[in-house]
């Protein structure tokens, strides 16, 4: 196998849902959550990703949502009660007379639940969603994650909030070269650096023409993060590249605007796959893996956000 | 009936050509190469989808095995069996009835909101409000006031005037009501469910008569009366719920909308509810022999600081002076059959909390 030379090899990405198909989903699940009186969102939920998803082709093959209302629902009422119990122990608090202190431990109990939420999150949907039978995953160590992302909690604070484009950067790198398709790697190799000029040119550039440059800025966005993608499968790679410019932004971003306005709302599932529509088009992948012989690796993983925001109600939080 | 696919087997993503045969009397999908069975699929357990001529077939209670079928024929041969005996979800059959049956779904929804809204949850609201007993109006009503303290001065010999001055009047209340006069010259006065009526000493300084603050008196009482704040209170947080409810999925623009409607709608309760008070606020006027044009007095004066003044005005905020206001209020008044008693020691009391 190693002998054989490495050809280029032809990938193509592509959305082909439609606004009307979406909007059908959408008046559905409309429906199912007012007379359940909001009980039905983790199953609207799930139709609303089968579709986007099942939508969004490579080389002519569906990516497939296999999560399940039941397993949504589950995260959600595990969310609902350490929510109940975070404002339970806030009033708690206040109503022993510390009002600041109440609200000090929220914010920071708050922020305490994000990397395990950013950890479930994403252990549970990589690992239920598929192409070609093949499982997407997520590999990321919990534990170094939490470590991590304090770090550059701390970071960012003593920076005064300079170091927030690092930690945005860094927390993308880490989340995606632990994702997998089956044996073919992720590979994210963004920096900070240019990250953090690019923010500083957009937002100056932005203001110096009155907002013009916003379209420039989102599209430096957009190329900066795809083409730093790229997957791995040993010696062979594909790399993504973006063909998004601040022109098509523009289209895209004021033709949604006037969409939502006029339509009050409706066109929501029309904004929706023009934006999916625009995104798939304009990355462009380029080498030499074959999809045609990527192996199943991940195991599934039926926890919505649960696992991890209960470990994390038993470790510290009365700390 | 036969036909050709390409599957794949949940283990590689290596496309397998396979011969795929509709079994109708075992109720299987049967998928076969070289005559060897790779797979038979419950009809019970598919899912299928079509997309640019291609049928995709799943079956992922067992597998994450996929197949995909080219032939349009035998799409529509399956679909209609599988719709024809009965192996379609409620929901499947939902989705393909089409775009005009959405919409009307959609149209429904919009009658139902509406009807939901303006008619059956007001009555819902009234209800839980009547429900809630009055310890809950004490208990927020005191947090409320624990708040307001820290962060106000308290002017103990005007309000032990102004208590003075209420004592003489006769308000119809069932909760004992507390006056408080804070220093501070923004022109305001409210009331807190929880009894408390709080003065600023701005508003008493826009005042040339004791009839005017009794009738500012009589207005805020009659807010506690009728519990005015806890009504607020349900109505508004039931039009959330019911608003977040119903429109939870659809998006954030609509849930953005609907907290708008919300709103305007809750400022409209709110005009009913001072009108309410405007109301009862001058039969305590009259039931106690005080002229009821302190009323109008007192909103005009307060209209005309509006003019020449640069002081904070937050009652008129709250309490719009509107000719129709001003009209209704004399409307009542020339209604009324009364007889009015001048009364020194109210007079002697206002002049005590008037001076500096």
């Amino acid at each position: 196998m190693e002998s054989t030379p490495s050809t280029n090899k032809s990938y193509q990405l592509n959305f082909i849902g439609n606004g009307s198909s979406f909007f059908s989903i959408i008046a559905i699940n409309w429906l199912l959550t007012a007379i359940t009186l909001g009980f039905y969102y983790p199953w609207a939920k799930e139709k609303k990703l089968k579709y986007l998803y099942g939508s969004t082709t490579l080389n002519n093959d569906h990516f497939q949502f296999l999560g399940t209302g039941k397993e949504m629902f589950k995260g959600y009422i595990k969310a609902l009660v350490l929510m109940v119990v975070l404002f339970a122990i806030f009033i708690g608090i206040v109503e022993k007379g510390h009002p600041n202190l109440a609200t000090l431990v929220l914010y920071l109990s708050l922020a305490a639940i994000l990397p395990f939420a950013i950890h479930g999150t994403y252990r549970y949907r990589m690992s239920k969603t598929i192409w070609r039978g093949i499982r997407f995953g997520y590999r990321g160590d919990r534990n170094e994650l939490v470590r991590n992302f304090f770090t550059w909690v701390f970071y960012t604070i003593i920076s005064f909030g300079i170091y927030a484009a690092w930690f945005t950067v860094n927390l993308r790198n880490y989340i995606f070269n632990n994702i997998r398709l089956g044996d073919i790697e992720f590979k994210s190799k963004a920096k900070g650096d240019d990250y953090f000029w690019l923010n500083v040119r957009g937002y100056f550039f932005t203001i110096f023409t009155l907002g013009i440059y916003m379209f420039w800025w989102q599209a430096n966005l957009f190329n900066f993060y795809i083409n730093n993608l790229s997957l791995e499968k040993g010696e062979q790679t594909i790399e993504l590249r973006s063909t998004a410019t601040a022109g098509g932004f523009f289209k895209l971003i004021i033709v949604n605007l006037l969409i939502i306005v006029f339509t009050f709302g409706f066109g929501y599932a029309w904004a929706v796959t023009r934006t999916l529509k625009f995104i798939t088009s304009n990355i462009q992948l380029e080498g030499d893996i074959d999809l045609d012989t990527v192996f199943q690796t991940e195991a599934s993983y039926n926890d919505a956000t649960g696992e991890d925001i209960s470990d994390y109600l038993n470790s510290d939080i009365v700390i | 009936m036969l036909t050709k696919g390409l599957f794949f087997d949940g283990v590689s993503s290596t496309p397998q050509h396979v011969a795929v045969r509709l079994d109708t009397q075992n109720g299987n999908l049967t998928i076969s190469n070289d005559g060897i069975t790779l797979a038979a699929w419950p009809l019970s357990s598919i899912e299928s989808e079509q997309s640019e001529q291609v049928l995709h077939i799943y079956e992922y209670k067992n597998s994450l095995a996929y197949l995909k079928i080219p032939e349009v024929g035998f799409h529509l041969y399956l679909q209609k069996y599988l719709h024809e005996n009965g192996y379609l979800s409620w929901y499947q059959r939902l989705i393909i009835a089409g775009t005009h049956v959405h919409l009307a779904i959609v149209a429904f929804l919009m009658a139902f909101i509406v009807v939901g809204y303006f008619y059956i949850l007001p009555e819902v609201a009234a209800a839980a409000a009547e429900m809630l007993p009055e310890t809950f109006d004490d208990s927020i009503g005191n947090t409320v006031y624990a708040e307001f303290v820290t962060e106000s001065t308290i002017d103990s010999t005007k309000t032990a005037q102004l208590n003075a001055f209420a004592s003489k009047i006769r308000f119809n209340n069932k909760k004992k009501i507390k006056y408080i006069v804070v220093k501070s010259a923004t022109v305001n006065a409210f009331a807190l469910p929880n009894g408390t009526v709080v003065v600023y000493t701005g508003i008493v300084d826009q005042m040339k008569h004791y009839e005017e603050l009794a009738a500012l008196l009589g207005h805020e009482v009659a807010h506690i009366n009728n519990r005015h704040s806890i009504k607020m209170l349900c109505k508004n947080l039931s039009g959330y719920l019911f608003i977040s409810a119903v429109l939870s999925d659809v998006n954030g623009i609509m849930a953005v909308i609907g907290d708008n409607v919300n709103n305007l709608q809750s400022l409209s309760h709110s005009r009913n509810f001072e009108k309410q008070a405007d109301v009862d606020g001058l039969q305590t006027l009259v039931n106690n022999h005080i002229n009821p044009n302190g009323m109008i007095d007192l909103f005009k004066r307060l209209q005309q600081a509006t003019k020449h003044e640069m002081t904070s005005l937050e009652f008129l905020s709250t309490h719009p002076v509107t000719t129709e206001r001003l009209k209704y209020i004399s409307g009542l008044i020339a209604e009324k059959k009364m007889d009015i008693n001048h009364q020194p020691q109210l007079e002697q009391l206002f002049k005590q909390l008037k001076a500096k």
